[in-house]
């Protein structure tokens, strides 16, 4: 009950004036000796009763009197739920939808999907007994219910197992596959009774009505009952995470990722001190706040930094709103490892710039860099244990001896990473000879380019050909790219020309078409042979803007930090592709709830998981039942179903049709006044009053 | 202009004079002292009824006789009980009874009627014998004149006075409200009619008794003991006056079913007019 004028309610107290009257002004009465004493007394003795219940009214009527006028001045009204006009004329078969979508998780003092529940268990409770039912739980996805019967228990049933669902509801669909369940029910009368909260992502209002075979087996409409969860309200409040995108940010040190999300505000009203979290390994890593105007976004970036490298778990977390769900976004960061290299300098010289690694040292040890290099000499480096390494770099080594040579190879198909560079110390033959078995091509010769070459044109060559795709030079693009092309080579290393079944792969190419980048898999490991120098001996990479970066890469690519990096995220209600490392044996995949995701290896190795039911973090589990460390991702809402915008009135008016939404009422409160009542129940009253007045 | 006159015996006599006044104008005026039979004369009789015509017809003195001269003898019963005090107006029930009284021992003795008094309270009564004298009037009225209205009333303590003291076959008036809580009371005081005494009631009520014209809660007091009782009056006024009215009809169809002459007298009325009316119906009821 609402009050336009609440303040006048004080003068309810009005009421206690009869009851005042009759405590403290009794007034003394006049003695009067009189002879007919005994009618007097016969009289009284005969109208005490009477006369004691006709005070008692008169008292009532007089408090309701003076309670009536002050209420009804205050002009109470009541906010009546809205019930739906029925027009089913006898037993009516009935299904009832009702929408288990994200919006009915939102909360407003009670949860939608709960007050759905009540308000299907209440149209049940309306229906006739001779009126069939069944229900159908309304999601993302539709399952045909039982044919209508006269078992209310069973239509209970699926009411209790009804889950809310974490996708927008399909109702359109929902209430095709109804009249086809009402087709199946030889009742004549057909309802459909519609529980919802009826946002405009829930209902596609282009999709016509269903029909539903009717008398001569015309198509009518079946009739459409409305009842609204969400009355009286415009819309539903909703703030929620769009987008979350977390990358590492070498730039801005060691293990540092940077998180940027995005955040609407669907509303009416502006969304003010939004507490935005970010999570790190199950540890608050930042904080910030947000205010969004109504229907507004805010972008937010947040540089954190991670304890530890690796596949991270993380989070956005926002203040929690009407809808919490959509408040959370898990993701899975690739923080940088930290990876050892060993560098074997070929070609030291005392003086710095001229030394065979001098660039590579700065560009592996720059401070964004994740590479820790370690530089040794070539009789040193290449007999230093590799344990420790992840990567190891032969700068213009010349050929190890053979025991060496078998140490790198197990090195390598352990699982680390070779990146052999030529120079003048190189010499093919007995690089072939001893390193055959782990590079990616047999060396040939040295060629020279532009004035070295005695060419008439004098032009040195250039990188021609290279595969953009390939993680070694995915990031290159604009004038990264450019750097990249507009190095300049008076020489190189040429390489046997390669068969397809030697596995080796050529992920860029000079301009002559000759193998500058040629990598291959030995193992578990992967090899690297650039055919170049990493100083400038024979070119000019080293002072080029693209050196840096690439040569960076190339150590994480070949320590195998690169695959890490390609988290895989998902969508809830959609299918995912996992490729997983063959040797982990994934076999299952688990949703945050401990559900056990339904997942099929395909031909080229993937593992295809899905549908995704919820989103979170989903763990993968090996054959054994053990958990494959690094391999989870996160699942994430889409953020068109947090938009909980309502359908209003006049959409559903058009829609359903007049008959169906009764007016204001069917779809929101209906405000009943009732101060008029309690001004003709006050007018009744002194009415009444007046008789027993009239009448002694 | 009554209540102005104090005393019985100028209120009487003015009543009378209305009654006589009234009475010349009846038709059967003079029926009253109607020619009986002759008697011969005797010494004592009075000269002034001798028929002279007789005596130049039959040369022998002969007196008339009339019906006046059937010595007729009346008990003017007056209720002094308490509630006989009450008044809204200028005259209470008592003194509108005495009145009455008083005006009927005139009437009676004027025509050499005996006429006695029995004053009758709950204490008790007490009686004047009935006798003709013309000096008796003044004792009549004398009584009349001193009583006092006290105590309850007890119908039935009278009607068993009366049934000692009153012989057979006299005129017995009674001046009452009967306000005697007991139902066989008035039954009781009907009885003499079976002793075949001329018995006639007149039923004084005050005019606010008649009405109950009260409107505010009243402490309603008793005048004849310590009742009391506090009311809305407006709310018990139909009660009331339905009680009285049942109390008015039980009176009168006991009294038209015992042959008793029934009057009731407003002491707001015209004392005169009431006995007309009584005198009147006597009349009809002589012929």
């Amino acid at each position: 009950m609402t009050f336009a004028q609440p303040w006048l309610l004080l003068g309810a107290l009005a009421a206690l004036i009869p009851l005042a009257i009759h405590l403290f002004d009794r007034r003394k009465p006049r003695p009067h000796p009189f002879a007919a004493i005994a009618f007097v007394l016969r009289s009284q003795r005969r109208t005490a009763s009477r006369l004691k219940l006709k005070r008692i009214i008169l008292y009532t009527l007089r408090t309701l009197i003076l309670l009536a006028i002050p209420i009804a001045l205050a002009r109470p009204e009541l906010r009546r739920p809205g019930a739906a006009v029925s027009k089913a004329v006898g037993p009516a078969a009935t299904v009832v939808v009702v929408d288990r979508g994200l919006a009915m998780r939102f909360v407003d003092g009670e949860s939608l999907f709960e007050k759905a529940r009540s308000e299907a268990r209440s149209a049940l409770a309306t229906l006739g007994p001779e009126d069939p039912v069944t229900v159908l739980p309304c999601g993302p996805e539709v399952v045909p219910p039982t044919a209508p019967g006269l078992d209310r228990s069973e239509a209970r049933q699926t009411l209790d197992r009804m889950r809310p669902a974490w996708s927008t509801a399909d109702l359109a669909r929902c209430f095709e596959v109804a009249a086809r369940t009402l087709e199946e029910s030889p009742t004549a009368g057909k309802r459909i009774v519609v529980v919802s909260a009826f946002t405009a992502g829930s209902l596609r209002l282009e999709t016509p009505l269903p029909t539903v075979r009717g008398p001569n087996d015309k198509r009518v409409r079946p009739e459409m009952v409305l009842r609204d969860v969400a009355r009286g309200r415009k819309v539903l409040p909703n703030h929620f995470l769009s987008a979350v995108k977390a990358e590492p940010a070498p730039q801005a040190g060691a293990r540092a990722v940077q998180v940027a999300f995005t955040v609407r505000n669907v509303s009416d009203a502006p969304a003010k001190e939004i507490q935005a979290t970010v999570e790190l390994g199950g540890r608050v890593v930042g904080k910030t706040f947000l205010e969004l105007t109504p229907g507004g976004t805010a972008q937010k970036t947040l540089t954190v930094r991670a304890e530890v490298g690796g596949p991270v778990a993380g989070a956005v977390i926002l203040s929690p709103d009407g809808l919490a769900e959509d408040d959370r976004r898990d993701f899975v960061v690739q923080v940088p490892r930290e990876l050892r290299a060993l560098v074997v300098n070929g070609s030291p010289s005392p003086v710095r710039y001229r030394d065979e690694v001098f660039f590579l040292e700065a560009a592996l040890s720059a401070p964004s860099s994740p590479i820790r290099p370690v530089v040794k000499d070539a009789s040193a480096g290449l007999r230093e244990p590799l344990d420790g390494y992840d990567v190891v770099v032969l700068a213009n080594v010349p050929a190890p001896v053979p025991e060496e040579a078998a140490r790198l190879k197990a090195f390598v198909e352990r699982g680390g990473g070779l990146l052999v560079s030529v120079g003048d110390k190189v010499e093919p033959e007995p690089w072939n000879a001893r390193m055959g078995e782990l590079l990616p091509r047999p060396m040939r010769l040295v060629k020279a380019a532009g004035a070295e070459s005695g060419a008439g044109d004098g032009r040195q060559a250039k990188l021609g050909e290279v595969r953009w795709g390939d993680p070694l030079f995915a990031p290159f693009s604009g004038r990264g790219r450019e750097g990249l092309m507009g190095a300049r080579f008076q020489r190189y290393m040429l390489v046997e020309g390669g068969a397809r079944s030697d596995g080796s792969e050529v992920l860029a190419a000079y301009d002559d078409g000759a193998p500058a980048f040629i990598t291959t898999r030995r193992g578990r490991g992967r090899v690297l042979l650039f055919t170049s120098t990493l100083d400038r001996d024979w070119g000019d990479f080293a002072i080029r803007t693209s050196y840096l970066p690439l040569v960076q890469r190339a150590a994480a690519w070949l320590a195998g930090a690169l695959d890490e990096r390609e988290a895989l995220e998902g969508r809830v209600g959609q299918t995912l592709t996992l490729r997983p490392d063959p040797q982990a044996q994934v076999t299952s995949v688990r949703a945050p709830s401990g559900v056990v995701v339904q997942a099929r290896l395909e031909t080229d190795h993937g593992l295809r998981v899905g549908p995704l039911p919820e989103p979170g973090l989903y763990q993968t589990f090996d054959s054994g039942g053990q958990l494959v460390p690094g391999s989870q991702f996160a699942v994430t809402l889409d953020p068109a179903d947090s938009d909980l915008t309502r359908l209003d009135e006049g959409q559903l008016q058009a829609y359903f049709g007049e008959e169906a939404v009764r007016g204001p009422g069917g779809t929101a409160d209906r405000r009943v006044p009732i101060w008029t009542w309690l001004v003709v129940t006050a007018a009744m009253a002194f009415f009444a009053e007046g008789l027993l007045l009239r009448k002694p | 202009m009554l209540a102005k006159l104090a005393g019985v015996k100028l209120r009487a006599r003015a009543v009378m004079e209305g009654v006589l006044s009234g009475l010349h104008k009846s038709p059967h005026q003079g029926q009253s002292v109607e020619f009986s039979e002759h008697k011969e004369y005797a010494p004592g009789d009075e000269l002034r009824h001798l028929d002279w015509k007789a005596f130049g017809k039959l040369d022998r003195y002969y007196v008339k006789r009339y019906e006046h001269e059937t010595n007729l003898k009346a008990t003017l019963v007056v209720d002094a009980s308490g509630s006989m005090g009450y008044r809204s107006g200028p005259l209470s029930k008592l003194e509108v009874a005495t009145t009455l009284a008083g005006t009927l021992a005139y009437l009676l003795v004027r025509q050499q009627d005996a006429v006695g008094v029995s004053v009758v309270t709950r204490a008790g009564a007490a009686d004047i014998p009935p006798r003709a004298a013309a000096g008796h009037l003044h004792t009549v009225l004398d009584a009349l004149d001193t009583l006092q209205p006290s105590g309850g009333t007890d119908l039935f303590a009278a009607a068993d006075h009366l049934a000692e003291r009153v012989r057979r076959g006299q005129l017995v008036l009674v001046f009452s409200d009967l306000f005697d809580d007991r139902d066989e009371a008035l039954a009781r005081l009907l009885a003499l009619r079976a002793r075949r005494n001329d018995l006639g009631l007149f039923h004084v009520l005050d005019p606010a008794e008649l009405e109950f014209p009260f409107d505010d809660p009243t402490l309603f007091l008793s005048l004849e003991d310590e009742r009391r009782i506090e009311v809305n009056a407006r709310e018990i006024r139909e009660s009331y006056l339905e009680e009285l009215q049942a109390f008015l009809d039980r009176t009168r169809a006991a009294c038209a079913e015992a042959d008793v002459d029934y009057t009731v007298v407003r002491t707001d009325e015209p004392l005169d007019a009431v006995l007309l009316r009584f005198l009147g119906r006597r009349l009809r009821r002589a012929a």
